[in-house]
This record gives C-alpha cells, structure tokens and sequence, in this order.
C-alpha cells in the first residue's frame, strides 16, 4: 500500500510541476509514477507494482463478467414456466484469513449467478453460502475457489 | 439524429412502464409478506425501483441534479435496510419458529390431556 | 456521436427497467426469503444500477458521468453488505428454507 501513496504523491507533483490542474493531467501523472515505481521495483526484487494493478484490474473485470451473468441467469431462471430450483447452504472452506479478503469475498461471491452469502463461522474457516442450485456442492466449491479466491490471493499477496 | 432521439423518447416510455408494473409486483410482495423478513427484502428492492424511476425522470427532464437525489436515496436506503436487518435479529425469534414452537407445545399438550 | 449516445441511453433505459421488472417478478415467484433475496440483491442491483449509468450518460457531462458512476460503484457494494445482513439475521432467528432445499450446513453448524 505504501507503494500506492508514493505513486499518488508523484501524481500529485506532476500536476504540481506541470502547471494544469485537469483530472487527465493527474491520471497522466499518475501513469508516469506508475512506470517510474516499476523501474526502481525491479532493481529492489519486489513484486511489480504495475503486475499488481493489472491483477486487480483483472479482478474488476472478471466480476463485472460475472455480474452481467448473474443478473441474465436470474432472469432466465425466473421466467421460466416451471421452476426448477434445488437451494441450499453450504459451507465454502476459506483460504483466505485477512478480514478485508474475507470481505471482499463474500461480496463478489453475492454478486455472482445463484449464489449468497450468509455468515461466516466464529473461527474464520468457513464461508456459509446460499446457492439456488446445490445438486452439485463440491463444483460449486471449486468454482469459487478457482475463481475468485485465486483472483484475490494473486491481487493482493 | 431524429431516430435516435424519437428512438430515446420511446425508451423512456417503455421504461416508465415496465418500471411502474415492477413497482406494482414488488408492493404486492410487501402487502403479502407473508414475514418479516420476505418484507424487508421488497422494501429494499423497492427503493432500487424508486432510484431508476428518479434516473430515468432526470432523463426525462434533462435535470442533472435529479442523480444526486438518487444517491441519497441510495444511501437512506442502504442505511434503513441494516436498521430492518438488525431489527429482526433484536426482536430474536421469527414468526415462522414461533409458530413451530406452540404447534409443539399444543401437541405436547395434547398428549398430557390423554394420559 | 451525439445519436450514439443517445441510443445507448435509450438501451440501457430498456435492459435497466427489464431487469427491475424481472427482479419483481423474481421476488414474488420464488418460494422463500433466501431465494427471493437472490432475485432483490442481483437482478434489482443491475437494474436500478444500469439506469442511473444511463442517466449519467445522457448529462453529457464529464462531471456528472463519474458522480453517475461513483452511484453505482456505491450501490453494486453495498447491495450485497445489506443482502448478507438480512439473510445472516434471518437465518439466526430461525426462517425456515424451502421445503425443496437439499442441504443447510450453517443449521448443522449452529446445532
């Protein structure tokens, strides 16, 4: 994160020495401290700040995907003459341990086709998720944890 | 140029009606409940109807500032549907476990009478 | 450019009202709480969220397009924040799920 303040910072001088005070102007800022971060980030053998932002805006990407699914799924489900639902709560096994990941998790997974989630468990385990359709709980699972899960862990380990 | 904005008039109109039919369905859900919690939950995608009707009317008016109205709305509405939800945990039981509850003590009863 | 626009407002104004009307329809089909608040929390999220987009579009305003968009940004996170919420709470306080459901391992838990 702190990676994230001197970027803004750089930013923040650009349109300082540039001299025009436009929101293109600082996103142009803030593009040139981006590059300029990864430069000093190799020669440092940390992870590239630039990789990361490109996770995370993969990450955006894929739940807005699965949103627009989501929505068209429900819609399908619902007009449909006879309804065929097998619901359900089942209990996703977490990887993930920080409490913003968890968050962050049970919110893209409530936003994702027939799926909510309920509660998390005293320990921080587990994951109580509401499906529309449990006949198949363990490729539900699987989906979420290839999905999501991975997505997080890559964006923000 | 004509079509688009004869295209974009009809639009609106379609959309006003559809969303005063989705509005009519979710106040249904409201009256019929049948609990608590069914309530809550049109009452919330009430508020979500209202917004697009505010969006589609600044729309409509060609007034901007119809969309921060939406965001309030948005934010109250956010803001009431935690209040409800903690309500219904504060009021502990819900009518559908009440009813189990006396459904078993009336057959326990029963029983009692006959022995 | 300008007819462009206006004919993406205009289908967004449409998808945005269907998915509202689908939600609706959603939420009186389904049989319980749990079900009727998937329909509520993702088709009524995309609709209301898609109809202030359109309006944001049609200001043709750039300040007024990210205060649109900075509304459902709010919306589409805070949909899901409220939806747990009531689903956590009536879990707890004991609303049944649908007879048709085929497994409830938070029930298994609490027991």
């Amino acid at each position: 994160m702190t990676a994230f303040t001197i970027n803004v910072i750089f930013a923040v001088f650009w349109v300082a020495v540039s001299g025009s005070a436009s929101l293109l102007n600082l996103m142009l800022g803030f593009l040139v401290g981006a590059m300029s971060l990864g430069l000093i980030r190799e020669q440092a053998n940390g992870t590239s700040y630039l990789r990361r932002i490109g996770r995370i805006l993969s990450l955006i990407l894929l739940f807005f995907k699965e949103l627009s699914l989501s929505a068209w799924r429900v819609a399908v489900l619902v007009t449909r003459p006879n309804m065929q639902l097998k619901p359900g709560i089942f209990a996703f096994p977490l990887t993930v341990d920080r409490d913003f990941e968890i968050t962050l998790l049970a919110n893209l997974i409530t936003l994702t086709p027939g799926t909510l989630s309920v509660d998390v468990s005293k320990d921080r385990k587990r994951l109580f998720v509401h499906a529309l359709d449990c006949s198949d709980v363990e490729a539900a699972k699987r989906d979420i944890a290839e999905g999501f899960e991975r997505k997080i862990l890559e964006a923000f380990r | 140029m004509i079509f688009a904005a004869s295209f974009l008039n009809l639009a609106i109109w379609i959309g006003l009606a559809l969303l005063s039919l989705s509005l009519l369905l979710t106040g249904w859900r409201v009256v019929r409940g049948p609990t608590l919690g069914d309530r809550v939950v049109a009452l919330d995608m009430l508020v979500g109807i209202v917004l697009g009707f505010i969006a589609v009317i600044a729309i409509k008016t060609g007034f901007p500032l119809y969309i921060d109205i939406a965001i309030a709305l948005g934010l109250v509405g956010f803001l009431a549907t935690i209040a409800f939800a903690r309500f219904i945990l504060a009021r502990g039981a819900s009518e559908e476990a009440v009813r189990e509850r006396q459904r078993l003590e009336d057959l326990h009863e029963e029983r009692g009478g006959q022995a | 450019m300008n007819a462009l626009i206006t004919i993406i407002t205009a289908l967004l104004i449409l998808s945005g009202s269907a998915f509202a009307l689908i939600a609706a329809i959603g939420l009186n089909r389904l049989p319980d709480l749990f079900t009727r608040m998937h329909a509520a929390s993702k088709a009524g999220t995309v609709g209301s969220g898609l109809l202030l987009l359109a309006a944001g579009l049609h200001a043709d305003d750039f300040a007024i397009l990210v205060r649109a968009v900075a509304g459902f940004v709010f919306f589409v996170l805070t949909a899901p924040i409220s939806a747990h919420l009531v689903a956590m709470a009536a879990h707890k306080v004991g609303y049944k799920l649908d007879s048709r459901s085929v497994i409830d391992e938070l029930a298994e838990d609490a027991s």
